[in-house]
């Protein structure tokens, strides 16, 4: 037999001054003589998209149990991923209660939505722990640029106190390198480009702009060496380099048409230079980068701090002017429920989006989305009541073809969310005993 | 977490792992837990079952429904927040007169239910230290499930006052019971059945003192576990009282020893001047005051719970809000 097929190194970059592109899963990243056993398979990624105020459960709950059929109002926009999603219930987060420390949910549920850690009450020294994600990242970073990206849409301070004495810092961060450093979220789309693919994000918002009269596209500066690689690979493989390049290109033009946005919408604060003025555009543009940089194995671990929690953002892109936190305090004014399932019904649809990015990008046999768990949370369930059981809880993906799904999945109650971030941790290849308040790895996920 | 300064400890908070509805024990001493608590006098913390039947937490539901909403005027209105755990299993439901009746309740599948070491984890959690006590009534299957939770012995160590032990059927779980009386991070007080025989719950009271509301759901448990008029035995009565009133002088202690479980399964105490647990005696002298207690306690009134605060940031911006709405 005689092969011509040349295998492509996984971790193979295209490299030109200044921009350094990474690139996605090929088909001849797969040696020519692999067998079923060798064939290296795609990595496991993860993600968190944490929504702030909790939700409206009576619009987000499904009532049921087993295989996905009618999705809640909430919902609804995931209704054409439902083979590719779980719907988990029953999930609790202990340590986001009060226990000792009284008012402050909005505080401790997002500090320690990802530690399972009570954050101590203060706006001064504060300490809540280890994220898991940073654990994994550290662990699976090794081969990667980076052990984890922290991404977000909502500018928001990191002292003071954001809720009854808790500090900024616990309401405004998902991730926790250490029990005293959070890593706070990245905003701007081009700050998050030119981390991911070139150097210049030391560069004042005028020189940038200057500059960028004269730049060329990152693809441009790597274009000799993708034609280099593109005549070793087979058609489908530079079919895969172009649209994934495409993709890329893609996101520069979002990026630059963000640059020279003018505020539409008043969203209620300042935009910082190159953030898009319209949210779901923002999402996207942050989301697609998210999906190049699990593509092209620039990192296998991210969270996504939608909004910080106790946000009193309005949405006047679908024209709510109230304040989201405020809104979600209804006390049963069934106009302000209204309010608040519909807020949260955009959210899910952005996700929506996302989701069904990962799900056509082909890696394999399988999809992106496939070696994803992808999770959609809020660290509170009902905003109003300010519960922290049923938290409400999406994992998209199939974990590496691990996971079954197309379920509804209700455990048993003060089930630790914890337990979900074991099982994770395992699928991402760091097995741990405990973590948090874990009581043991969530059943009923993996395949028989 | 504990906070540095604490100007006044609330009542002390209890967490009771019953057999509920096997026998009636276990029904009224969940009555005079709420009897206590609605005078303030001890907090419930939680509520968990330990044996396997639905029905035990469908009873438990109705009679937590009946506290907390009989007083707003609802006898069945919606149940506490509270979680209620019950340890999960398969054994086929056994023939118990007080589960035969239909409880009104919402519990119809076990994820409606709790897992009950996880709810008194996380109960004592929410305790000061030192400022909860344990009762136990039934075998010692959700405690000792407690005991392999990671990080629990200290937090045992350092919230629970006393774990009161009902003899009942602790035993019926033998790897259970032993695993509890030897990893037991706190002070165990044994109440043997001779105590609860000695003192019994005064049954002519079911027909007088409950009577304030005819759906009364612990009457109705009463006559279903027995042909009336009878006095019930109460162990579990006994281990309550003296977990909730160590020092109101109604029971007299052994002196210190360590329990062990003997070859027929039978708890024993072998005395030792280190040992920190005790057997719980009756006091003759005290009886009737007991009886009274008993019945006072057990058949006490609901009271409405106290109504819910709002943090101050969520008043003031509610506040911020309505001022600009009104600028509008």
């Amino acid at each position: 037999m005689i092969v011509t097929r040349k295998a492509v190194a996984r971790r193979t970059l295209l490299r030109g001054i200044g921009a350094t592109v990474a690139l996605p899963f090929l088909d001849s990243m797969v040696p020519a003589l692999a067998t079923a056993a060798t064939t290296p398979k795609p990595p496991v990624r993860m993600a968190f998209v944490y929504v702030p105020n909790g939700v409206d459960l009576r619009n987000w709950t499904l009532g049921y149990e087993g295989g996905l059929d009618r999705m809640s109002r909430i919902l609804k926009p995931l209704d054409p991923y439902k083979q590719d999603i779980n719907v988990l219930g029953n999930l609790t987060h202990n340590a986001g209660r009060a226990l000792l420390d009284g008012p402050g949910d909005h505080g401790r549920c997002s500090a320690s939505y990802l530690t399972g850690i009570q954050p101590r009450k203060t706006m001064s020294d504060i300490r809540a722990g280890v994220s898991f994600d940073q654990i994994v990242g550290n662990h699976v970073g090794a081969g990667t640029s980076f052990n984890s990206l922290e991404v977000g849409l909502e500018d928001a301070r990191q002292a003071g106190d954001c809720d009854s004495g808790y500090s900024c810092a616990y309401t405004n961060n998902l991730a926790w390198r250490a029990e005293s450093q959070p890593l706070p979220p990245v905003l701007n789309p081009r700050a998050l480009f030119e981390r991911l693919f070139g150097e210049d994000a030391a560069l004042t918002p005028q020189a940038r702009r200057r500059r960028n009269l004269y730049r060329s596209s990152v693809l441009d500066l790597v274009s000799d060496d993708a034609k280099r690689l593109a005549r070793d690979l087979g058609p489908t493989d530079q079919r895969k380099l172009d649209e994934y390049l495409s993709s890329v290109r893609e996101i520069e033009l979002q990026i630059a048409r963000a640059d020279n946005d003018s505020i539409k919408i008043d969203p209620g604060f300042d935009k910082p230079y190159g953030i898009p003025a319209d949210f779901a555009e923002h999402f996207s543009l942050m989301t697609n980068m998210l999906t190049v940089a699990f593509q092209s194995n620039l990192t296998r671990v991210a969270t996504f701090l939608v909004t910080r929690e106790g946000t009193s953002r309005a949405y006047r892109e679908i024209g709510i002017p109230d304040g989201h936190h405020p809104l979600t305090h209804h006390r049963g004014q069934e106009e302000l429920m209204e309010k608040v399932a519909q807020i949260n019904t955009y959210h899910v649809a952005q996700f929506a989006k996302w989701v069904g990015k990962l799900k056509n990008i082909q890696e394999g046999d399988s999809t992106l989305l496939d070696n994803s768990m992808i999770v959609y949370g809020a660290g509170l369930a009902d905003g109003n009541k300010h519960s922290h059981e049923d938290l409400p809880t999406v994992m998209a993906g199939r974990g590496g073809s691990k996971f079954v799904t197309g379920r509804s999945i209700v455990y048993r109650k003060e089930t630790p969310m914890c337990n979900m971030f074991l099982t994770m941790m395992d699928r991402m290849g760091v097995p741990t005993e405990h973590f948090g308040d874990s009581s043991g790895p969530l059943e009923g996920l993996d395949l028989a | 977490m504990q906070p540095a300064k604490i100007t006044e400890l609330p009542p002390v908070g209890v967490v009771y792992d019953s057999n509920l509805g096997q026998g009636i024990d276990s029904v009224l001493a969940l009555a005079l837990l709420h009897g206590f608590a609605g005078k303030q006098q001890c907090r419930i913390a939680s509520l968990t079952v330990n044996y396997p039947d639905l029905r035990a937490a469908q009873l438990c539901d109705a009679i937590e429904r009946f506290y907390s909403s009989a007083a707003n005027g609802d006898p069945f209105g919606p149940a506490r927040s509270l979680p209620l755990g019950i340890v999960e299993g398969k054994n086929p439901p056994a023939n118990l007169p007080v589960l035969a009746k239909a409880w009104k309740s919402d519990i119809r599948k076990w994820n409606d239910t709790a897992i009950p070491e996880l709810v008194m984890r996380n109960a004592l959690m929410a305790n000061y230290d030192g400022n909860a006590v344990m009762v136990l009534c039934g075998p010692a299957t959700n405690l000792a499930s407690l005991l392999k939770l990671a990080d629990t012995a200290p937090l045992l160590a350092a919230k629970v006052r006393v774990l009161a032990i009902a003899e009942g059927s602790f035993a019926a779980d033998l790897p259970a019971a032993r695993r509890v009386l030897a990893e037991w991070p706190t002070p165990i007080i044994f109440c043997p059945r001779e105590v609860g025989a000695e003192l019994p719950f005064p049954g002519s009271a079911i027909d007088s003192d409950f009577s304030y509301n005819p759906a009364h759901p612990i009457a109705e448990a009463y006559r279903a576990a027995g042909t009336m008029p009878y006095d019930a035995p109460a162990p579990a009565l006994a281990a309550m009282l003296s977990a909730i009133k160590p020092n109101d002088g109604y029971f007299t202690l052994s002196g210190p020893g360590t329990l062990s479980l003997n070859s027929e399964g039978k708890t024993v105490l072998q005395p030792s001047a280190q040992g920190r647990h005790r057997f719980l005696k009756a006091d003759p002298a005290q009886r009737e005051l007991i009886a009274k207690l008993y019945t006072d306690m057990a058949a006490a009134k609901p009271v409405a719970p106290p109504p819910r605060r709002l943090p101050p940031q969520i008043v003031a911006e509610e506040e911020a809000a309505k001022k600009a709405r009104e600028k509008k």
